[in-house]
C-alpha cells in the first residue's frame, strides 16, 4: 500500500485547489476500519486535504523539497458523512495565510454532494530531530 | 452568587468561538449557530460538555433539543409540525422564541430557533434550576 | 499497512485515563512515501501526523468506549486541535496519554499529550497535544445501515487490554 490520499487534481487557482480520492476495497488497511463495515479513517480524510495543500504549495513553489510539509496543526476539522469503498472523495483546500511558520489552510471533502470533513489546518515544515540536530 | 446575562453571555460565546472556531465578532445575539456560525451536531455536545464544565451543571441534550419531538407522528405530519407539536415544543423549550417557526410550521427552519440568545436563555435557565 | 496506531496499552486508570506507546520503525511503509527522495534530497522519513492523531483517537476510543462497556459503536466526530511540536523519526517511540473529559450518553470528549521518547536513552520530550470528540453511532445515521455488531471494538482493539500487564523494572 502506499501513502497516496489524493488521486487527480481537477483545478486549481493561485489560492486554492481541488482533488479527487477514489477509495477502494483494493486498500488492505480498510480489512481493520471496520471489520465487516469498511470506511475511509477520519485522519486519512485529513490526510488527504494536507496533500491536496502539498500539491497547492507545489504550484506556488516549485523548488524541490518546499512541498515537504507536515500538518503542524490542526483545528475543529469535523467528520459527517462516512466515504465507503466505491465512492469519490472531493477534496477542497484554501490557503488562508502565510508566516514563517507555514501555510494556513481550509479544507473540505464531500462525497455525492454531502460533507464528508471540513476544518482548518497549518501545514509547516518539519521541525529539526529532536535527538539529533545534526541528521 | 447569581450570575449576570450579561456574564452568561460571555463566557457562553468564549465557548461558541471556542467550539465552533468562529470570532468573536460573528457570535451576537440574533446569530444562529447553524446557519450562521456552522455548528452541527457533534458541535452541539461539544458546547453541552463546555456549559457543564463551566456552569457546573448537568445537561442531557435532550433538554436543549427535543429529537424526539421532532419523530413522533403526533406531532410533525409530512415535514410540517402540528399545533399539538408546536405546544409541545414550547412546552419543553421554554427558552426559546418561536415566532418564526409558529408562523412557517417547516421542520426544516427547527434549527434556526437555536441562536446565541436562546442558548444564553437556557444556561441560565438551567442555572436557576440547578442553582 | 493494518490499521493499528498503538502497540500496548501500559497503563489505564478507568473512566479517567489511558496509556498506550506505539514503537516508530523503519520496517512501516507508510514512512517510504512520507517523505520520499525528491532532486536530490534524501528520503526524509517522519510519521504523518494524522497517524499520530489516530494513534491518538484509538487510545482515547479504547478509554471512552470501555467507560461505556463496549456497548456503544465509538467513532471519532471532531479533532477540536492538534499542535505538533516535534516530528517522529524512524527509532523512536511514542506515548499517547488520554484523559476523559466528559462523558455521556450521545459521547465523549478527551484531552491528551504524546511524547516523544528516544528508546536508546529514555530522553523524552512532548511531541503533541490533541484534544478530540467522540460520538455514540446511532443504528442509523445519514441513512446508512450498520451492522447490529459492534465492528468497532473488535479482537484487534480489546486484545490490547491482555497485554496490560506492568512492565518489566527498567523499561
Amino acid at each position: 500500500m502506499r501513502f497516496e490520499l489524493i488521486d487527480r487534481v481537477i483545478d486549481a487557482t493561485d489560492d486554492s485547489l481541488v482533488a479527487t480520492r477514489c477509495v477502494t476495497a483494493a486498500e488492505e488497511y480498510l480489512a481493520d476500519h471496520f471489520p465487516g463495515f469498511a470506511v475511509l479513517p477520519g485522519v486519512m480524510m485529513l490526510e488527504a486535504l494536507a496533500q491536496a495543500g502539498r500539491a497547492l504549495v507545489r504550484r506556488l513553489d516549485p523548488a524541490p523539497g518546499a512541498s515537504r510539509l507536515v500538518v503542524a496543526e490542526a483545528k475543529n476539522v469535523k467528520y459527517g458523512t462516512m466515504v465507503r469503498p466505491g465512492q469519490t472523495l472531493t477534496v477542497t483546500v484554501k490557503l488562508t495565510g502565510r508566516a514563517d511558520a507555514g501555510y494556513a489552510m481550509t479544507g473540505e471533502g464531500t462525497v455525492d454532494g454531502q460533507t464528508a470533513v471540513k476544518g482548518k489546518f497549518v501545514l509547516a515544515p518539519p521541525p529539526p530531530d529532536t535527538f539529533d540536530p545534526a541528521a | 452568587m447569581a450570575m449576570t446575562k450579561e456574564e452568561i453571555y460571555e463566557k457562553v460565546q468564549g465557548i461558541l468561538v471556542e467550539a465552533l472556531g468562529v470570532d468573536d465578532d460573528e457570535v451576537t445575539p440574533e446569530a444562529k449557530i447553524e446557519a450562521d456560525l456552522g455548528a452541527e451536531s457533534i458541535d452541539y455536545l461539544d458546547i453541552l460538555f463546555h456549559f457543564e464544565k463551566e456552569f457546573g451543571l448537568k445537561i442531557d441534550q435532550a433538554e436543549l433539543r427535543p429529537e424526539a419531538v421532532l419523530a413522533n407522528e403526533e406531532y410533525v405530519n409530512d415535514g410540517k409540525i402540528t399545533d399539538a407539536g408546536m405546544a409541545e415544543l414550547k412546552k419543553q423549550m421554554p427558552f426559546a422564541d418561536f415566532a418564526t417557526l409558529e408562523a412557517s410550521r417547516s421542520v426544516e427552519d427547527f434549527s434556526d430557533i437555536f441562536t446565541v440568545q436562546v442558548l444564553v436563555n437556557f444556561v441560565a435557565a438551567k442555572l436557576d434550576e440547578q442553582g | 499497512m493494518r490499521w493499528i496506531w498503538i502497540d500496548r496499552i501500559v497503563e489505564h486508570d478507568p473512566g479517567q485515563r489511558l496509556v498506550t506507546v506505539k514503537n516508530v520503525s523503519a520496517a512501516e511503509e507508510v514512512l517510504h512515501d512520507h517523505f520520499p527522495a525528491e532532486g536530490d534530497l534524501d528520503p526524509q522519513p517522519l510519521m504523518p501526523n494524522p497517524l499520530i492523531i489516530e494513534g491518538m483517537a484509538q487510545t482515547a476510543g479504547i478509554l471512552v468506549g470501555h467507560t461505556g462497556s463496549f456497548k456503544e459503536k465509538v467513532v471519532l466526530a471532531k479533532i477540536k486541535h492538534a499542535t505538533f511540536h516535534a516530528a517522529a523519526r524512524p527509532g523512536t517511540t511514542l506515548r499517547h496519554t488520554a484523559r476523559l473529559l466528559n462523558f455521556g450518553k450521545a459521547g465523549g470528549s478527551t484531552s491528551g499529550t504524546t511524547e516523544l521518547i528516544d528508546p536508546h536513552t529514555g530522553q523524552t520530550t512532548p511531541l503533541a497535544e490533541i484534544d478530540l470528540m467522540f460520538s455514540h453511532v446511532d443504528h442509523n445515521m445519514a441513512g446508512l445501515d450498520f451492522p447490529e455488531e459492534n465492528f468497532v471494538f473488535t479482537g484487534t482493539l480489546t486484545a490490547l487490554f491482555d497485554g496490560l500487564k506492568p512492565l518489566p523494572a527498567g523499561e
